[in-house]
């Protein structure tokens, strides 16, 4: 596995889906590119999301980020485990966000699986609200 | 009682139709709020005809869009 975003190549499974969800997120909500070429610089077109059973593609994955984009001041992704194969990558962690108005934890526990450049071609999650620990407020960033 | 749908544009799963309802159910008059994520949509009993002025305030304030 190759790619500019760190494919397993030289790179641990850890590395490699902390660093994915911290270079999109930071492209996403730092830079002023349209949301539609960040999506694409990190998903195939035919990217499938399934987030507790909601199926989310490539237009729904875009208009979801314009939301992130407008109000999220800090995001950290905690990862506790993480196994490839081959070209999937099954990963439990922690998002630790923070927007204008409100800020919270969510344990992810991720399947998916990505194409030779490092880009994501689908996942599929279950996702859990937690509380958030004190330690993690003043940890937060983009 | 009235009861209205509204497209919301950005939810994606669980996490978002809550942040909606919250948001949506602090308007006053409201009564219940149904949010489908699959179906992008929010639809709102409330016991008097909401401005779509507090809506959409309400939507944005969750952090998502009407269109």
């Amino acid at each position: 596995m190759v790619g500019d975003m760190g494919g397993l190549d030289g790179i641990s499974p850890k590395e490699f889906i902390g660093n994915f969800f911290t270079s999109f997120m930071h492209d996403l909500v730092r830079g002023d590119e349209d949301p539609a070429t960040v999506v694409d610089r990190y998903h195939t077109p035919d990217i499938v999301q399934v987030a507790d059973g909601h199926l989310m593609d490539r237009a729904k994955l875009i208009a979801h980020t314009r939301p992130a984009r407008k109000h999220q001041t800090g995001a950290r992704w905690e990862v506790h485990e993480a196994i490839a194969d081959g070209d999937r990558i099954a990963a439990r962690y922690t998002l630790h966000f923070q927007t204008s108005k409100r800020e919270g934890s969510v344990d992810v526990y991720f399947f998916g699986q990505f194409a030779a450049d490092g880009r994501m071609r689908q996942a599929h999650m279950l996702t859990r609200a937690v509380p958030v620990r004190a330690s993690d407020e003043a940890q937060l960033s983009t | 009682m009235t009861v209205s749908s509204y497209r919301v544009i950005g939810m994606a799963c669980g996490h978002c139709a809550g942040f909606v309802t919250e948001q949506i159910e602090r308007i006053p008059g409201v009564t219940d709020v149904a949010v489908d994520v699959d179906g992008d949509t929010a639809t709102v009993t409330s016991d008097r005809p909401l401005d779509i002025a507090e809506v959409r305030a309400a939507v944005e304030e969750a952090g998502y869009e009407l269109p």
